[in-house]
């Protein structure tokens, strides 16, 4: 017998049916990514006259781990907006209008990022839009933001490098998370780190940076492996690490990669007292799915952790437990997500108290230099490169799968979105009023570390 | 399998980029023959986890036909009933293993008492038909268990590592957990093909294989093994999930990972025999192994599924089938 499935492919389908069958399919594939688009589960239904608002965030596919708890932080800050509640206590949404969120999902598919933010900005007729959450999609989405002048507010730190008129990074840039890192490192563990990373912008650019500032602190690269994004099998690049035998190992993979490459990396023999794990993506969300003693004694470079001792910080874990349920944990993206939600109110407050418009370029303006006592401590929007002031701080993970912060900035840091290691003296600059013209500087100079001042 | 070629496909131009935007390596470190005496042991435990994915679509598709395109969600489901067992009533990993199965062959049954059923012979709706199924099981499981990863804890008996020879860091080490895979796997297949070659069950079942009329004629009650065998195909693949939840991670999404590889497995290795599944995952593991230890992942993936597409262009039969009169 030639078997059954041969007879299929070759001399049982005709190019006819082949075509008929694979249309079917793709448009079943349409048909399931646009009803699991219009999905929208936990938002409050539109009212009449509220200001529309887009969330462009995963919630299927690889991604939607993390783009969820994004989304879900969104929807807390818009309810308290709307209520009243929370850090909006004493006002009632937007001078008496609700935001509206129009939230679409774009699957965890960085292409229909690029088409849900067209929807958003042309059928839909949002405002602004908050959301992103890996590189690939705000430089998929990014050109149509520029093209139609329309603003992103994106929650995640990232790999630095670009400074667009359109977009307000409150995340990290490089210099609030890898440049305290890893001179932390080499002082604490040794000047040998093996990199590892998933295998996409963020990780390879991220991990240049940490290598030359590993090489500016006189340490040194024994390895830089990336893995497939999604990858569960770490077990060739384990072997790889117990032979170059680095001091410390430093991870930018992400997602589902995270749990499974902690719980690995102890299976196959290697602790966290002999070659400690320092991570940019690891939060308290992935140490929650892998069990905290798969990550315990390892860090996580970030500008919040749940364990910060803040009274906003207090109110916004409770507040979080509360409407999602009190076995969830909250990290830094999803603090951010949250956080740039009261920016964008309270850049529309101070617009609607004005009497002006809520056209881009006012909101710009608005949003530039805005202050909020965040959860982390008090952030502001940089009115120079539309990044935020943040804190920098390392984490070491305990049993219970909290970090005891073993390092902090007495403040929040001025965000420099590009990495000094890789372009000297380089910052951005946006004029005011903004014309969207080239906000790149070169000052040539070694820049100073400056604080917030409040 | 045009969608399964197309995953192939898609997948093999994205790692083809990836390779493209890989910087060159660096120097590398002298080649260490412990190193590479790890390695292949480390492509024994790809192995272990190929063979436990693949096992349950030798069954589904090697002995029945079905494209199952869920194969995957299966494999989910598996690690789900692991997790809410274990989070509800604190059981050890191994005593939900049983329960795995049992779960997900209920569903396989139902799936194939009110999908499969009514497709038989007409592959292609079928295909369709499961791959509407895995998106339909992996809403449900975000319904119900949100899209958050989900933890499963190892038992504490199987930690630490077999050193096979060696010592401190020149050790050839393989994990106990890992060698729990490969021995689990083994079993499950032993007990597959035992089932299928040596008892009156497994004749019929053959026997519908084959001609499923001329069985009907003998008295065969063919809907009933239909059922059967396809629930056993899902318990395989439930048993799969559950084992290998507690060393990966567990999501909605997570099958998807694993489908792939299982076809991958199945179609190199042959479907008419059960020893090639055995064959196709030691093929691919060890292979997968060794390139990726002397370059990257990525590269591994492109040039393993490179392999295997010219496998399947000269032997579509794949590797262990025997030749059949027509």
């Amino acid at each position: 017998m030639k078997s059954r499935i041969t007879r299929l492919v070759s001399g049982g389908l005709t190019r006819r049916r082949f075509l008929q069958y694979s249309s079917l399919a793709v448009g079943s594939s349409v048909l399931a990514a646009c009803t699991s688009g219009s999905q929208n589960a936990g938002a409050p239904p539109p009212t009449a006259d509220g200001i529309k608002v887009g969330v462009l965030y995963s919630t299927t596919g690889t991604i939607a781990i993390v783009e969820k708890s994004l989304q879900d932080a969104t929807f807390l800050a818009v309810e308290q907006i709307n209520q009243g509640t929370g850090p909006w206590s004493g006002k009632k949404g937007i001078a008496g209008k609700n935001i509206d969120m129009v939230v679409v999902n774009p699957d965890s598919n960085w292409d229909l990022y690029n088409q849900m933010s067209k929807r958003l900005i042309d059928e839909d007729k949002v405002v602004c839009v908050l959301g992103c959450y890996t590189s690939a999609s705000r430089k998929s989405v990014l050109p149509v933001f520029e093209e139609k002048d329309k603003l992103l507010y994106y929650p995640v730190y990232y790999e630095g490098n670009e400074c667009s008129s359109n977009v307000f990074y409150t995340g990290a840039a490089p210099n609030q998370q890898i440049t305290d890192s890893i001179p932390y490192c080499i002082k604490n563990f040794g000047p040998k780190g093996f990199f590892i990373g998933s295998d996409y912008i963020y990780p390879k650019e991220s991990n240049r940076i940490a290598k030359a500032e590993l090489e500016k602190g006189g340490g040194q690269v024994v390895g830089d492996e990336y893995a497939a994004l999604g990858t569960t099998e770490f077990i060739t690049i384990i072997n790889k690490i117990k032979q170059a035998q680095p001091d410390f190992i430093l991870s930018n993979l992400v997602g589902d990669s995270i749990p499974a490459f902690y719980k690995q990396l102890k299976d196959a023999g290697i602790n966290a007292s002999d070659v400690p794990i320092m991570a940019f993506p690891t939060t308290e969300e992935e140490i929650q799915a892998m069990g905290p003693e798969f990550a315990e004694g390892h860090y996580s470079s970030f500008n919040y952790f749940q364990s910060v001792d803040t009274p906003e910080n207090k109110a916004f874990v409770e507040q979080f437990k509360a409407k999602f349920g009190g076995d969830r944990v909250t990290n830094g993206v999803m603090e951010a997500a949250y956080f740039q939600t009261f920016f964008m109110a309270q850049a529309m407050e101070k617009l609607a108290a004005e009497g002006k418009e809520f056209t881009t370029a006012n909101i710009r303006e608005a949003t530039r230099g805005q202050v909020f006592k965040a959860p982390q401590g008090t952030v502001k929007i940089d009115p120079e490169n539309y990044h935020t002031f943040l804190y920098s701080r390392i984490g070491k993970w305990n049993a219970e799968g909290q970090a005891e912060i073993v390092f902090s900035t007495q403040a929040a840091v001025k965000p420099i979105p590009w990495s000094q290691a890789l372009y000297k003296g380089r910052i951005c600059v946006h004029k005011t009023p903004d014309d969207r013209t080239d906000p790149t500087v070169e000052t040539n100079k070694e820049l100073p570390v400056e604080f917030l001042k409040i | 399998m045009s969608v399964c070629a197309l995953q192939i496909g898609s997948s093999l131009v994205s790692s083809l980029i990836d390779l493209a935007q890989t910087a060159p390596a660096e120097p590398k470190a002298a080649f260490s023959m412990i190193a590479f005496a790890n390695q292949l042991l480390n492509g024994v435990g790809i192995v272990g986890i190929l063979l436990l994915t693949g096992l349950g679509l030798a069954i589904t598709f090697g002995v029945m036909r079905i494209i199952n395109l869920a194969h995957g969600e299966f494999i989910m489901l598996g690690a789900y009933v692991s997790f809410v067992l274990q989070s509800a009533f604190k059981m050890d990993l191994l005593l939900t293993i049983p329960f795995a199965f049992l779960f997900t062959a209920l569903v396989g049954a139902v799936v194939e008492l009110t999908i499969i059923r009514r497709l038989y012979g007409r592959p292609l709706e079928t295909l369709l038909a499961t791959w509407g199924l895995s998106i339909v099981m992996q809403g449900i499981v975000k319904l119900i268990f949100t899209a958050q990863l989900k933890y499963v804890k190892a038992p504490p008996y199987i930690r630490g590592n077999l050193t096979v020879f060696g010592s401190g860091e020149q050790a050839v080490e393989i994990s106990y957990y890992r060698l729990f895979i490969v021995v689990v796997a083994l079993l499950l297949l032993a007990l597959t093909a035992f089932l299928l070659y040596k008892t009156s069950l497994g004749r019929e079942v053959r026997a519908v294989t084959q001609s499923r009329e001329m069985a009907k004629c003998l008295g065969v009650n063919t809907s009933l093994i239909d059922m059967a065998t396809f629930a056993y195909g899902c318990g395989l693949a439930g048993i799969a999930g559950s084992v290998i939840s507690s060393l990966k991670s567990v999501a909605p999404p997570m099958g998807q990972d694993y489908l792939v590889d299982a076809w991958m497995t199945v179609v190199a290795g042959g479907v008419d025999k059960l020893v090639g599944v055995l064959a196709g995952a030691a093929l691919i593991g060890e292979s997968k192994a060794a390139i990726a230890f002397l370059l990257d992942d990525p590269a591994a993936r492109v040039i393993v599924l490179a392999a295997l597409i010219i496998l399947i262009r000269y032997r579509p039969e794949g590797l262990f089938t025997i030749q059949k009169r027509a």
